[in-house]
């Protein structure tokens, strides 16, 4: 790595959410705005305007607390269609830029701008182009955060808000970090933060006074990767890979969230249905089968099951994945117990083995061809203008979450 | 008559003497039956009821019961229930020697022989779900023999997706003068006919879809019950019955429609070889050792003389086999899942097995040649290769 000094972007959407609501009604601007839902609903803030952040509202906050810190703010529902689209637009700027694009959440992503140099010129003025691209081409702000590792470039574009480039120099890594506070480093959480209080480590300087082998001893493999963190250095997890390299997603999934919980069966099966098609559309999107379906369901009290089980042959359909998670709801539901939260989740990403259906052979087939059509009515009218009859009492808004400041963010496709 | 444990729980007061070894005959056939993981306490308990001179068992998940019953001396006629798993562990523990079995107070059993005495904590009686009865009419005799060799050369193609409901057992079809069982999980299926039987009772065709579960446990019985030739079957709307010699298996019916098998039996297959049953299955297991993991496929490559085996996966390597066949007809290349056939030869044992093609999309057809007494044949849906 000190061989070859890397040209790392991060690039954060400015109140992602809010910006792209203010684009469809213009009046938002300049006001609190929380989108998420309305202020007496049950669930959580998915994003908030600068103005409603001032009185505390963050996002992952119920929005009950939201309205209680923020009385005046203006509730809106969140339109993941419209935000999944703007994202869209966002890509192909980027993309443009760098063939090396990672989008890290629906509004962030890392460009490894290495030896662009001659193209768009130096990080600056590259920076500057795309700032000026972005605008024309979304009408959004955005945030860039420039260094040499995409954890200095993540930390750094935090730092840059809003709407503005922060550049931390080769060799100035370590200066710009030491006097950040231990929790801005992606990755360190409340349990671990204190944890670092406790050995006396408040700033990331102290951090990087340490011994590398008092925090192995103390975190394992975390302790050295986090040794490596404090210097600006890319270790650990999802910081060891390329910009751009193995963005398959892992897993796929859709939750939901009842605003009143419910013991209804009826309501809950439609619900996994209605789960399961989302699920199966993304599974369509990228071209994948999934083996491991998994039910979670989250009962009043809150105690959480998962249940998983594996399929002979991997499926991309919504009916097959639904029957398998109804077979587990049905085996694992204690009967009458509401439920607050049902979630679908397959994994387990592989090819299909070749093996030949002895009935129904043309099922597959048949269903293939259907769900191929749904799709593409979903691509042209939206998410909602089609879906299977059994799903439809389990229709609800769907939620989505700008990834919440803090943490790396996943696969493209996979939050 | 003495009054011991007057304080009756209103469940009847039950005293009896029964020896180990009929109690641990019985309560080792009705294990499989118990529930083990439950969130119904009662469903890990047995139910007792003593009689005349009869102790008779109980055990049931709800899906399936068993009802089993050993001579017993008994005191005092009455009921209670106890908890099974532990019941047997302690009574395998026992000398060979007469155990009094007596409900105390509470729903406590006190289980005593020679020297050890033991209580153990029981439950209501009541909490016991009751049982179907057997019907009066409508029994037909099924040759146990007959069954148990039916079940043992269908029940490994039955699925194992729970959720491929019709598919989690056989389909019996009873006729006048015949029965057959079929199995499939949707890759493979297993038929089994036999003629030539009578079958007093019946009329037109009978058909039956017994739960995988089920059929495991008919065979476990067939095999453990001593001097039973014939079982008596019956049905009523939701529940089978099967009475082997002083045991009585209900089971939940599965209800459903089961596929449309005759469909999917191949007719034209026009490619027949010939294969030693053993010699095809060494040579399978061989190759299927570099197969990929997941789908097993394993290549078969027809040739005039000759069955080529072959498989390969960048793991493990490849691997290549041939057998020596008459065959003369034309060439063919196929891909299978080894299990799928490994599990045909399984079951019918050693002695030549006919392997029956047609091309590489269509369904592979086996049959086991020289055995008269049973019409046997397997179908296997081929994999692209």
């Amino acid at each position: 790595m000190s061989e070859f000094i890397k040209t790392i972007f991060h690039v954060d959407m400015d109140a992602f959410f809010v910006s792209v609501e203010e684009l469809f009604d213009p009046s938002l601007k300049g006001k609190a705005v929380v989108v998420g839902g309305q202020r007496d609903e049950r669930g959580v803030v998915s994003a908030a305007s600068y103005e409603a952040r001032k009185f505390g509202v963050h996002s992952a906050m119920p929005l009950r607390t939201a309205a209680k810190h923020c009385p005046h703010a203006i509730f809106v529902d969140g339109h993941p269609e419209r935000y999944r689209q703007c994202s869209e637009k966002v890509y192909e700027v980027l993309n443009s830029f760098s063939p090396q694009v990672e989008m890290a959440s629906i509004d962030e992503a890392y460009l490894d701008m290495t030896g662009t140099e001659r193209l768009h010129g130096p990080p600056l003025r590259a920076a500057q182009r795309l700032h000026d691209k972005m605008k024309l081409a979304t009408q959004l702000n955005c945030s860039i955060g420039i260094g040499t590792s995409r954890l200095i470039a993540k930390v750094s574009s935090a730092r840059a808000k809003p709407n503005g480039v922060l550049w931390i120099m080769p060799g100035q890594e370590a200066k710009f970090l030491a006097p950040l506070d231990v929790r801005d480093i992606p990755g360190v959480g409340k349990v671990m933060e204190q944890d670092l209080h406790q050995l006396g480590v408040y700033r990331v300087g102290d951090l990087a006074a340490l011994q590398e082998n008092v925090l192995e001893d103390r975190f394992g493999k975390w302790g050295m990767a986090l040794a490596g963190k404090a210097r600006g250095e890319d270790a650990g997890g999802w910081f060891d890979s390329e910009v751009g390299a193995d963005t398959d997603p892992k897993s796929i999934s859709h939750e939901h969230t009842y605003n009143d919980d419910t013991a209804d069966s009826e309501q809950l099966e439609s619900t996994l249905m209605r789960l399961s098609e989302m699920v199966g559309r993304r599974l369509r999107e990228n071209g994948l089968h999934a083996r491991t379906i998994q039910l979670k369901l989250r009962y009043q009290d809150f105690t959480t099951i998962t249940r998983a089980h594996s399929l002979a042959e991997p499926t991309q359909l919504d009916i097959e994945i639904f029957e398998q998670v109804r077979t587990l709801f049905r085996n694992n539901w204690h009967k009458a117990a509401k439920v607050r939260l049902l979630g679908v989740h397959v994994s387990g990403f592989k090819g299909h083995s070749g093996q030949i259906e002895l009935l129904d052979s043309t099922l597959h087939e048949r269903w293939n061809k259907a769900l191929t059509t749904a799709d593409r009515l979903r691509d042209k009218f939206g998410e909602s203008s089609i879906s299977l009859a059994a799903g439809m009492k389990g229709g609800f808004r769907e939620r989505t979450h700008e990834n919440p400041a803090g943490l790396p963010g996943k696969g493209r496709s996979e939050k | 008559m003495p009054v011991e444990v007057a304080t009756a729980t209103g469940t009847g007061i039950m005293e009896i003497t029964v020896s180990k070894f009929e109690l641990l005959r019985e309560l080792t056939a009705t294990q499989g039956v118990v529930e083990r993981k439950t969130t119904i306490p009662i469903l890990s308990n047995y139910l007792f009821e003593a009689s005349g001179d009869k102790l008779s068992l109980t055990a049931t998940d709800l899906d399936l019961s068993l009802r089993t019953a050993c001579n017993a001396k008994v005191k005092k006629e009455g009921s209670c229930t106890i908890p099974a798993r532990k019941l047997y562990d302690y009574v395998k523990l026992l000398p060979d020697a007469e155990i009094t079995i007596k409900l105390l107070d509470n729903h406590w059993v006190s289980i005593r022989c020679g020297r050890s005495n033991t209580k153990m904590v029981g439950m209501a009686k009541s909490n016991f779900p009751s049982l179907p009865v057997f019907p009066t009419a409508g029994v037909v005799k099924i040759p146990a023999q007959v069954l148990r060799a039916m079940i043992a050369k269908t029940g490994f193609a039955i699925a194992n997706e729970e959720s491929r409901y019709t598919l989690n057992g056989a389909l019996m079809v009873l006729k006048p003068e015949s029965i057959t069982m079929v199995a499939t999980d949707g890759h493979r299926l297993a038929h089994i006919e036999r003629n030539g039987e009578k079958f007093e009772g019946v009329s037109g065709e009978m058909k039956t879809l017994i739960p995988k579960k089920c059929m495991d446990e008919l065979k476990l019985l067939v095999d453990s019950t001593n001097d039973v030739e014939t079982i008596d079957f019956a049905k009523d709307e939701s529940t089978l019955f099967f009475r082997i010699g002083p045991r009585l298996l209900t089971s939940r019916q599965l209800t459903g429609q089961f596929p449309n098998f005759e469909a999917v039996l191949p007719k034209d297959n026009n490619k027949h070889v010939s294969l030693n049953g053993d010699d095809f299955s060494a040579a399978i297991q061989r190759v299927a050792q570099f197969s990929d993991e997941r789908s097993r496929a394993v290549r078969l490559r027809l040739e005039k003389g000759e069955l080529k085996l072959s498989a390969s996966s960048t793991d493990s390597g490849e691997s290549e086999d041939s057998i020596e066949t008459p065959y003369q007809g034309d060439g063919l290349t196929i891909g299978f899942n080894a299990t799928y056939i490994l599990d045909f030869l399984k079951a019918v044992g050693s002695g030549d097995v006919s392997l029956e093609l047609k091309d590489p999309q269509s369904a592979g057809q086996l049959r086991p040649l020289g055995n008269d007494d049973y019409k046997y044949r397997y179908i296997v849906m081929p994999m692209r290769i």
